[in-house]
Formats: C-alpha cells, structure tokens, sequence
C-alpha cells in the first residue's frame, strides 16, 4: 500500500499561515507554563517525599488529606494510583523543615494511629520485615520446637516468615488470615500465635522516595543543563553537516516543539520528574531526526540543480520524503501510544510527551524548519546580500 | 551462492548465535533495576566537618597538655571547625610554644597576636582528615552491609573527591531498619557515675544540680536515658551525672556478639583489646560500688552498678530487643563512623510495585510490536517481511547487548525497548522509500535496490546520529534509572543500523541470487 506516491503539494505557499498557529501553539504553551497552572514538579526536582501505599479498603482521599495535615505537614498532594480495585494511592509532601530526611515516619505513624488504634499486637504484619517477624515466631515457639534444638527452630521460623513475606510481596498487602493460613508451610499453631500477637496492618509502603533540597536544586540545574546542551549540540551537528541556515532551522523546529510539547504536558498536570527531562531529550532527538531526513533530500536536490529556487527545491524535497515521515511518525507513534494506554502510570507522563512530541515533531520538520531557513534565505542568503550590495 | 553472499551470512548468523548465547536464559541473563525487582537506594552526606572538629579539638587538648608540661598555664578555645586560639601565653615564652607545635602539631600553621595565638589546619591536612572520614565510613559501612546480609549490594563513593557515599540494596524488605543500621555513629563510651553514685539515675536535671548548688564542676556533665518499663515501653528520662573523661570508648573493643542476661534478657557481649582490658580492669577495681554508665551516641543506655574487678571482656545492657541487640552488636564490630552521616536522597520501591511496572511496560511493548510488524506487511507486502525480520534480530541483539555487557535493565529503559520498536524501522523505510522511488523512476529491481540502499544511507546515517547524540546527552544527565533508558536507546538504535542496512541488504541480495532477471518486487 502507498499512500504518497508523486505528489505534488506546494507546502511552501502556505507557511505563513503555519507561522502563525504555531506562534499561537507557542503562546498557549508559555502562558501555561508560567501562567496558568504552572509546572507541576516532581520530588525530583521540588525534593520532598513520596510515598505510595497500599490499602486494605480504598480510602477516602479528604480523609487521608487530614490525617496528614494533621501530623503537621500542609501542602501534601494526594492522588490515586494505578487501577481503582487496587487501593492505591501517592502521598507527597514537600520538604518540612528539620525532617529533611524526609516525612515517611510522620506520614506512617499518624496513618497508623488513624486506622489502626483497634488493633491488638505489636506486630504489624504488612509493614516488618521477615526478620523481625522470624524473631517474634522464634520467642512465641508455636511449633515447640526450641526444646530440642534451638538451631533448627531459628531456621523453622525463618523460613516460614520467608514464605509470609513471599505472599505480601505478590499483591503487596496482606488483606486477611486466610492468606497465611493458606500457606503450606505455616501450621495451625503459628498461625494461631500470630493472630493473637500480631496483626494486619490496614496499609503497607510499597514505595518511598525522598529527595533532599540540595539533591533538588542538583538535579533541577543538571536537567536544565542537559536540555540546552543537546539544543546547541544538535545545531552543531547540523551546522557541521549541513549549513547554518540549515541548523537555524532545525534549532527553531525543535525549541518549538519543545517549548509547545511543555506546554501540553502543563496543562494535562503532569508530574514533571527525571522521566520528564529524558521524554524531552529523546523529543529533541526524534524532532531532529525527522527534520535532517528532510534537509538530507534538500541538499540532494540543490547539488542536482543549482538554479532552482530554495523554495522550489524545498517543496520537492517535501514531496519526495512525504511518504517517509508519515509512515515513520505512524510507527512512532503505535508504541508510544500503546505505552501511553498499557504502560501504567509511573510511564504515562513520558509516553505522552512522545505522543504529541512525534505530532508536533512531524509538522514542524514541514512547516517550522523549512520555513525558517528560507527566512534566513532571505535575509542573509546571498541574493539578499546581492541586492544589499545593489542598494 | 555466491561468497560474499555466504560470508555476510555467516557474519549475520555469528552475531544472532552470540546474541542470543549471551542473552539465554533471558530471566537469568537480565541485570534488573531497582526500581523493578525491588530494594533501596540511598545517597548519603559524611558530614566531614565533625571528623575536621574532633580532630581540631583532639590537637588543641593535646598542645594545652604540652605546653602545661612545660610550664604554660594555657586555655584553649576553638574558633572554627579547623581553627582553634590559645589564651594566656605569657610574653617571652612565645618560642617555646613555636617549638612544642614544631614537634607535637604537624599541619598546623600558627600566628601570635599579643598572648593569644591562633592556629589554622593547614589545606593539606584538612584535606586528607576529609578524605580519611571519607574513606573510613565507606569501610564502616560496607563491614555493617556485609554483615546485614544483602546480595549484590552497592557502596561506593560518589566522585573521587566526593563526600557523598552511594548505596543500593537489591531485595531489601525492611528499609527502615537497614537505614538505621547504616547510619548508626555507634559511639560507645563507658563512663563512671558520680551522682547518683551507685548508678540508676534520678528523674529530674534539678535534683543532681542542687547537690552542687547549681555550679557543676569542670569534669563532670549531666547525660539522659530513656527509662523503660518492663514490657520495653519507653516511660520517662532518667538523669545521670557522670565524668567527661571515658573509661575506655568503643575503640578499645575487639569484639560484639549478642547473648542473653541473667534473666533471659537480650545483651551484648563485649571483648576488649588487650590494652583496654588493662585500663578497664584498673578502672573498675579501683571503684566498686560505683556506677558505670554505658554511653552509646551521647545517651546513657544504662548504668550498672560495679560489684566487682571487670577484665577484658563484659556485657551491656539496657532495654533492648533481640534485633536491637544484633544491630548494637554488629555496629560495634564494625566501628563508629568517623562522622555523622545524613541521608541525602532515599528511593525505595518495593517489589510488588517493580513488578506491576514490569508487566505494563511487556504489554505495551507486545502491543506495539504487533501493530508495528503489521503496518511493515501492510504497507510493504513482501519486503515487509524483510523490515520485520530486521527488527526480530534487532531486539535479539538488543537483549544480547544488554545481557553481555550487564547492564542494567530499568522501567524508563523498557520504555527505551518499546520506543526502539517504533524507531528501528525507520531506517527500513528511508531505504524501502527509496527503492519505489527508483522504481518509479523506471528502474530494474535490481539496480533500484541498489540505488535505494546507496542513495538511502546519508539520511539513515544523519536521522541515526542526531537520536545518539540526544542519548548521549541522556546518559551523562542521568543516574540509575535514565541511564538505562538512555543505554537501550543507544544500543537499540545502533542495532537497527546493522539490521537495516547490512541484514536488510542481505536479504534481498540472498532473494534475488541467481534469477537472472526480476520484473517485480512486491513493494
């Protein structure tokens, strides 16, 4: 199947109108940067602490809202996570001073005083470890078996708190008894000592992360730096490869896109984190990409035919990789797509700068990058110096 | 066949078998992040100005010494962490203060101002007691890990100067407690009690400082314990006044090992060097019925009373857990850190979350795999295939790379895997783009395969190279995670240039061999 073969489009005749909806594209972005709802940043680069947590029965995020505040931290933000049925929800609280370590034990305890205070035992079966729980069955002996030799209980129990924390591990909560009564290994007698010694916590940590404010403001500077070198040393590279009017293009197409793409990704209410910074870098990679493959078939065509005007040759060469970019943009975009659909939350915010990064991409290597260098062209090209010299 | 023909097949075949000798098991061969099987990340600060002060205060108190030796009633106070004066030198003496620095304080430089003189850590000294702490608590921590138990763990220095200490610990199901253990000083110091004489402790600061009408001495100073009751639970404080000046300190320890008490209590056995056990013997014989508090990090965990002559070996006790009494044990085997060390960045994430992230990324890399391969056979028909066959051994030495060279697979590297997919066949159709357009152009199949490849190459070559060098960038940015993103995308990205331009190639040329002349390709 093809979809273009020998067309014939003037691209070029309508640039300007193009100029203006991405001047317009642009505008939006910025406002919504810097305006709007502004960037809603990450631990990574904010520094604070993130905590994903499991519950028994799903909470209600108000609930949950006051707790926290309770424990002394304003400005948490509280979102579900991942599928509904699954419980799940991130808490994040900015840097509080003098817990620069991060709010985790806060979080917990003034989480475990709300929903816990019913439970009997001081073993918290969804938040210990399998040794603190392998020492608890150790000195309750439910299968009496330190009588006869102590090293062998020590393995026993071990080996049974093992098997436990294997089954948390599966879902990341234990939700009730049956689970540990189901496991092969544990008997009757060690399952009948940790309910009456221990219970089952209404949540679990299954993730947390904390970021200092000097790690923050490290990685907020890296990632700026990081951007702006790969801007300037893809210019070089198309400077080196090609000619400057052609690297003013391509830089302008891609800031563009960049500066567009954020703005999008703003007002969607992304988390903006290190993931976010190696969408951009790749979007800065892609963007280029589509716009080299096109100046390629330019310079091609200028060596053939010197007199031909840059317009001319720059519509031709449109023409002529049509086919190519829509087909590879479409393949693109299938992953990226599906990754955005299928590849959970944590990818989600990447796989959507890459989305509309690949559309964004695909019709500025068009309708940014060529029109630009034929601006330049203009301005500094050697007709206009022609004409300077004329005048 | 002809023999270029077989050795680029045979080239091809060489690269696939290692790939996938490389690769197999998959399960097995595949180094996975942390983020995906599970366990903790730490980035801690070794806060070396502690290890510069104690070691300022250690010269000061060692020149006041000297010099009262010789006859100078001198009072030191530091000024900085690495500066300290010295009051009270009466005129005249000041070379014989020159000379006592010359020999007892090397890497200090010195200037006198009237009767004080002040004293500056030269740059080089302080430099090797930064890097010393540095390199001390690197070791202390690795000793407390090792003896934790973890598989694979990770503890290196970040930089060669740096300050900061990285550690990972894959599979870890109790963070706080590995954090704990890790930052743990463990400073331990035995110490005699002064009131309440016999030990124990009394429960307000004020009934110690009436004794001494408000006006403690110079070698004496107030320290707290927690008070506990009989179930662990913490009480109240407990006020003890006790010497400045220790016994002995967790230095003079060879060795820690949990035990039980007299009562089946969790404690800790301790043996002493020999020269500790010398002083800790005079000590104690010569004030029975003294109390003796154990002071672990500045707080009394408690205070015994002395019934007896102690050799070289003890216990220690207070209200601890049996985990507690294991971790007190190994802190003190393996040393106190030189310096106090903060926690910089932490990132835990458990394995069940790994896992969930593990599952998504297959499902969309299926999908998207799928919808790919079916595009290629749709908008290619026949050569189609060869696009997918390029692709399939594009991933084959994708994982092979990843499996050789142990690097480290992480979720924004799988997002790195399924974006290859969609971008690998890019090169494919730049050069099957241009072989239609040879076609059109009226071209034999054969001279227009020809064509495409070489006409094709400059554009694979430049679209190939701008994504490296974005990748690149990507990789010096990035830590853990994004480096693996950054290092599939390379990897994959250069994969797809041998299978699209010398696979792909092959292909066709190995289709096409010996038919003298072909009117069609399905295209």
């Amino acid at each position: 199947m093809e979809f273009f073969s020998d067309t014939k489009i003037d691209f070029m005749k309508y640039r300007k109108y193009f100029v203006i909806l991405s001047l317009a594209l642009l505008a939006v972005g910025i406002l919504a940067v810097f305006f709007h709802g502004k960037l809603n940043l990450g631990i990574d680069f904010a520094g604070g602490t993130q905590l994903t947590l499991k519950f028994r029965q799903q909470p209600e995020i108000d609930e949950l809202r006051e707790v926290v505040a309770d424990a002394g931290i304003g400005d948490a933000q509280i979102q579900r996570f991942g599928e509904e049925s699954a419980n799940e929800v991130i808490i994040k609280t900015p840097t509080v001073e003098g817990q620069e370590e991060g709010t985790r034990n806060l979080v917990v305890d003034a989480l475990s005083v709300r929903y816990e205070s019913a439970m009997t035992g001081d073993l918290d079966l969804n938040q210990r470890g399998s040794e603190a729980i392998a020492e608890r069955l150790y000195e309750l002996d439910p299968d009496e078996l330190r009588a006869t030799d102590e090293a062998i209980a020590g393995d026993h129990y071990a080996e049974v708190a093992g098997k436990i924390l294997e089954r948390r591990r599966q879902e990341g909560l234990l939700v009730s008894w049956d689970e540990i009564t189901g496991i092969p290994e544990v008997s009757t007698e060690v399952a009948t000592a940790l309910q009456e010694n221990a219970y089952l916590g209404e949540f679990a940590v299954l993730g947390a992360e904390n970021v200092g404010p000097q790690i923050g403001a490290e990685l907020r500077l890296k990632g700026i730096l990081a951007v702006l070198a790969s801007l300037v040393g893809m210019m070089m590279y198309i400077w080196f490869r090609f000619e400057l009017r052609f690297g003013v293009g391509a830089l302008v197409a891609l800031s563009h896109d960049v500066l567009i793409v954020l703005g999008f990704f703003t007002m969607m209410g992304f988390e903006f984190n290190l993931t976010t910074i190696a969408a951009f870098l790749t979007l800065v990679g892609y963007s280029v990409n589509d716009t080299v493959v096109v100046f390629d078939r330019v310079r091609e065509n200028l060596r053939r035919s010197r007199r031909q005007p840059l317009v001319e040759t720059i519509n031709l060469s449109l023409n002529q990789t049509l086919s190519r970019t829509v087909l590879t943009s479409g393949t693109t975009l299938l992953v990226v797509g599906s990754l955005f659909v299928l590849g959970g939350d944590v990818l989600r915010g990447f796989a959507f700068i890459l989305t509309v990064g690949v559309v964004v991409g695909t019709y500025s290597s068009i309708y940014v990058a060529s029109p630009f260098t034929l601006l330049w062209e203009r301005i500094f090209g050697r007709e206009a110096r022609l004409r300077r010299q004329e005048a | 066949m002809s023999r270029s023909l077989l050795w680029r097949g045979i080239i091809i075949l060489a690269v696939v078998l290692l790939s996938v000798l490389a690769a197999h098991p998959l399960a097995e061969k595949l180094k996975l992040g942390l983020d995906l099987r599970g366990g903790i990340h730490l980035v801690l600060q070794v806060q070396v100005e502690d290890a510069v002060r104690s070691e300022t205060a250690k010269d000061m108190d060692r020149l006041i010494q000297e010099l009262q030796d010789a006859g100078i009633q001198a009072n030191g106070s530091p000024i900085t962490s690495s500066t300290f004066e010295v009051n009270g030198v009466p005129a005249g003496r000041d070379s014989t203060v020159d000379e006592i620095v010359g020999q007892f304080l090397p890497g200090w430089s010195w200037s006198h101002r009237g009767e004080t003189v002040v004293f500056e850590m030269a740059p080089a000294n302080l430099n090797e007691i930064k890097n010393l702490a540095v390199v001390q608590a690197l070791e202390t921590i690795r000793n407390r890990i090792d003896e934790f138990g973890v598989a694979e763990p990770v503890i290196q220095r970040q930089g060669l100067e740096g300050t900061r200490i990285v550690v990972q610990l894959p599979g870890v199901d109790d963070p706080e407690r590995v954090k704990k253990l890790i930052k743990n000083t463990a400073f331990l110091e035995f110490r005699l009690v002064e009131y309440p004489l016999g030990g124990g402790g009394v429960r307000t600061r004020e009934e110690i400082e009436a004794q001494y009408g408000g006006r403690l001495p110079e070698h004496l100073e107030i320290l707290t314990g927690t008070s506990r009751d009989r179930q662990g639970v913490a009480v109240g404080q407990q006020f003890y006044l006790v010497e400045k000046r220790p016994v002995i300190t967790g230095r003079d320890l060879k060795n820690a090992r949990p035990g039980l008490g007299e009562f089946n209590q969790p404690v800790v056995n301790f043996y002493l060097t020999f020269e500790g056990g010398k002083l800790f013997a005079e000590a104690t014989a010569a004030n029975v019925g003294r109390g003796l508090a154990i002071v672990l990090d500045g707080k009394v965990a408690s205070a015994p009373n002395i019934r007896s002559r102690i050799g070289d070996s003890g216990i220690i006790e207070g209200s601890f857990t049996r985990q507690e009494v294991e971790d007190l044990s190994t802190v003190l085997r393996s040393g106190a850190l030189p310096a106090g060390i903060t926690y910089l960045e932490e990132r835990t994430v458990g394995p069940a979350l790994g896992q969930d992230s593990i599952e998504a990324g297959l499902k969309a890399g299926l999908i998207g795999l799928v919808l790919v391969v079916l595009t290629m056979l749709v908008v290619y028909k026949g050569t189609g295939i060869n696009a997918v066959v390029a692709l399939i051994l594009d991933l084959v030495i994708l994982f092979g790379a990843l499996s050789y060279f142990r690097a480290t697979l992480t979720l924004p590297g799988i997002a790195g895997i399924v974006l290859t997919i969609g971008m690998a066949v890019d090169a494919n159709v730049l050069v099957f783009e241009r072989i239609r357009e040879e076609l059109r152009h009226g071209r034999t199949v054969k001279s227009a395969i020809q064509a495409g490849f070489a006409k094709a190459l400059s554009s694979v070559m430049d679209a190939n190279i701008t994504t490296l060098i974005a990748a690149l960038f990507l990789f010096q940015f990035g830590t853990g995670p994004i480096r693996g993103f950054a290092v599939t995308l390379s990897i994959g990205i250069l994969a797809s240039l041998f299978t699209a331009i010398f696979v792909s190639r092959w292909i066709f040329d190995l289709v096409l061999a010996g038919r003298k002349r072909v009117d069609r390709l399905s295209i």
